[in-house]
């Protein structure tokens, strides 16, 4: 289970100018997020760009320090225990660059031997999710000059070698064409289900349709706030809209959420 | 984190890197030719340079114009057991062009006649400043004419009843301190400089590629979020790093030894003396000098967003491990006690020392180390300070 409460960041956007003295500017990333994400279940977190999603990701993955507000990952708190948090998590991030030089197989075991499992298990494993999604061929081939599907597909698999309770997916489906962003949804519904391992599952998304295809749960992020959750039905019940778009908008661009004016 | 396991985090970041800086085959080939072999190729064309000098002051040939006008100067010359030539009719012109290597004698009409009667004939000597090897051999060939003139003087005078020390009322001796390897060092001065460069650009490469680099590509945030210490995990990368530069080191230290096969130069090749002592001396020095250069190179280049602007940061280490050396070029105060304390000046004037066969204790070999383990520390510090920064942005 992860939960996230109340966290907030902010930058120091960098002065642009070395020689006129800038007042540095403070950018505000996330003001206010709260959800809790259960297991055995796909929590969605959609928002507009720039509404604070990537950052709370980031928070969560123990990358950077939260000015306020706690992230729990099974009562561990990513902040005073990064490496016991991050050993439960599979992170698929906003960054997933590979080595080159590597074979595809080889960047997946250097992960798995980064968590710490044996040569073998990590070898077994990364057939396993190789496999899964379709990638066996690519296996021995180094990574350079792999398509953007081939790159996502071994990042994903890099992420969950040592076969995490919790994933954690920085919008998954960019880049990838229909039939990978169906082989992908796959995967995560049965990763959800008993016999998949009823993991924890949060990825964030713009897309509509990703959303109401697959998740339980919906934290709607805007203006780095979360401002609404639940399921689908739920949030268009509260906003008495029939199509999820149109739910999405008023809960996202609603005026009291929306930044003050300066 | 148990110690156990931080130390396997380590060698699992270590032996990534190494195989991946391995695998980059055409970076590792250029350095290895235009590092390691520059040192060799350098000194083997020193050697057919010296040697060429050689062979000319054995020939001891001397080219004159108007050969049958000086009778008694050919006599004397073939005295010195020099062989006396006509000058080939358009010598002006090959010397011009280098084609000739030899300065010409003119010798003018009438100049036989007028040494009898003491009037001061002229000679001129052709050679051509721009043509190096002319230039050497002018200067033989004017000791040679005041020796002539020395001897007809001390002649003319003794046929006079006069003593010929009255013309020489001091005597000139010679005396060379510098030992067999002093001498050497005049050839050799630039070898430590070589070594040092092919350290420095055996690192260079791998130094970028897993700090700015690893920025470049994206794959520095999600390496981050695995289970392992920042400070495990750079000093697994630095570990690679160095030990690229190292064996860079070994590589270019151990060339010379049968690069001195080749050396065509008896005289450079007795002076040149290298063998498996002094490698080893030459590794003692460069190893920290490779760590060292390793983690100052990662700092440099994990504050940069690509690999194109680490490289333009890193020529700044580069131009400073280039240029320090020359202060003992320049050494006008001679070898001061601080130098021992720059990095890369510190390096080269051990080297220095050991190509001239100085001994060193292990005060000299003292400073430089404390300041490679210093220069390191505070690299590999840095580097794990900025990671996660570096990683985000």
């Amino acid at each position: 289970m992860i939960r996230i409460e109340q966290l907030a960041k902010s930058f120091v956007s960098p002065r642009r100018s070395a020689w006129r003295r800038q007042a540095a500017q403070r950018v505000h990333a996330v003001r206010d997020v709260s959800f809790e994400a259960a297991d055995g279940c796909i929590t969605g977190l959609l928002g507009p760009n720039g509404a604070g999603k990537t950052t709370t990701l980031r928070v969560l993955a123990a990358l950077i320090e939260p000015d306020a507000g706690r992230v729990l990952v099974d009562e561990l708190d990513v902040h005073t225990q990064p490496r016991a948090a991050l050993a439960r998590m599979g992170v698929l991030s906003d960054a997933r660059g590979l080595y080159p030089r590597l074979t595809a197989r080889e960047n997946i075991v250097y992960y798995g031997a980064l968590q710490g499992m044996n040569r073998e298990a990590a070898q077994a494993r990364a057939e396993a999710l190789a496999r899964m999604f379709d990638m066996t061929s690519l296996l021995d081939r180094r990574t350079e000059g792999f398509s953007q599907g081939e790159r996502m597909k071994t990042a994903l698999a890099r992420a969950l070698v040592h076969d995490p309770k919790h994933v954690v997916l920085d919008e998954p489906t960019n880049g990838l064409d229909v039939l990978a962003t169906r082989a992908l949804r796959d995967s995560l519904r049965w990763l959800r289900t008993p016999e998949g391992g009823a993991k924890c599952i949060v990825f964030s998304t713009h897309i509509m349709q990703e959303v109401e295809r697959l998740c339980d749960r919906v934290v709607v992020v805007a203006h780095g706030r979360s401002v609404a959750q639940g399921t689908v039905a739920e949030l268009l019940a509260r906003t008495g809209e029939r199509d999820f778009e149109e739910a999405f908008v008023k809960l996202a661009f609603r005026d009291d959420v929306a930044e003050p004016a300066i | 984190m148990s110690g156990r396991a931080w130390g396997r985090g380590v060698w699992i970041v270590f032996a990534k890197e190494i195989v991946d800086a391995l695998r980059d085959r055409r970076t590792l080939l250029v350095v290895l030719l235009s590092s390691v072999l520059m040192g060799p190729l350098v000194l083997i064309a020193l050697s057919g340079l010296v040697a060429s000098f050689e062979e000319r002051a054995e020939q001891r040939e001397l080219y004159l114009v108007g050969l049958e006008r000086a009778p008694t100067l050919v006599n004397f010359l073939q005295r010195q057991t020099f062989v006396v030539r006509a000058a080939p009719a358009d010598y002006e012109q090959r010397l011009r062009v280098s084609t000739f290597a030899e300065p010409v004698l003119v010798v003018p009409e009438g100049f036989e006649a007028d040494l009898a009667r003491g009037q001061v004939p002229v000679l001129e000597i052709v050679s051509d400043s721009a043509n190096r090897r002319s230039e050497a051999g002018a200067s033989r060939l004017q000791r040679l004419l005041q020796a002539f003139g020395r001897e007809r003087a001390a002649l003319t005078l003794a046929w006079r009843g006069v003593s010929g020390e009255l013309l020489e009322p001091v005597q000139v001796e010679e005396r060379d301190l510098a030992s067999t390897a002093t001498r050497g060092a005049q050839f050799t001065a630039m070898l430590p400089f070589f070594v040092l460069m092919a350290v420095l650009y055996g690192a260079l490469n791998a130094a970028l590629d897993s700090t700015a680099g690893e920025r470049e590509r994206g794959s520095l945030e999600p390496l981050l979020m695995n289970p392992v210490d920042r400070i495990g995990l750079v000093l697994g990368k630095w570990g690679a790093v160095a030990c690229v530069g190292m064996l860079i080191a070994v590589l270019s230290c151990f060339s010379f030894i049968p690069a001195q096969w080749l050396l065509r130069s008896d005289t450079l090749a007795a002076l040149f003396q290298y063998g498996m002592h002094e490698a080893l001396l030459f590794l003692l020095v460069l190893l920290p000098f490779a760590a060292a250069i390793s983690a100052v190179l990662m700092a440099v280049a994990i504050r940069c967003r690509t690999y194109k602007e680490a490289q333009a940061n890193a020529t700044i280490v580069v131009l400073a491990v280039s240029l320090l050396p020359l202060f003992s070029v320049f050494n006008l105060g001679g070898e001061a006690r601080w130098h021992a304390w720059v990095p890369g000046l510190g390096q080269n004037l051990l080297m220095s020392r050991v190509l001239k066969g100085e001994a060193f204790g292990a005060e000299q070999v003292l400073g430089p180390l404390v300041v490679c383990a210093v220069m390191t520390m505070l690299g590999v510090g840095f580097v794990a300070r900025r990671l996660g920064t570096a990683a985000v942005r």
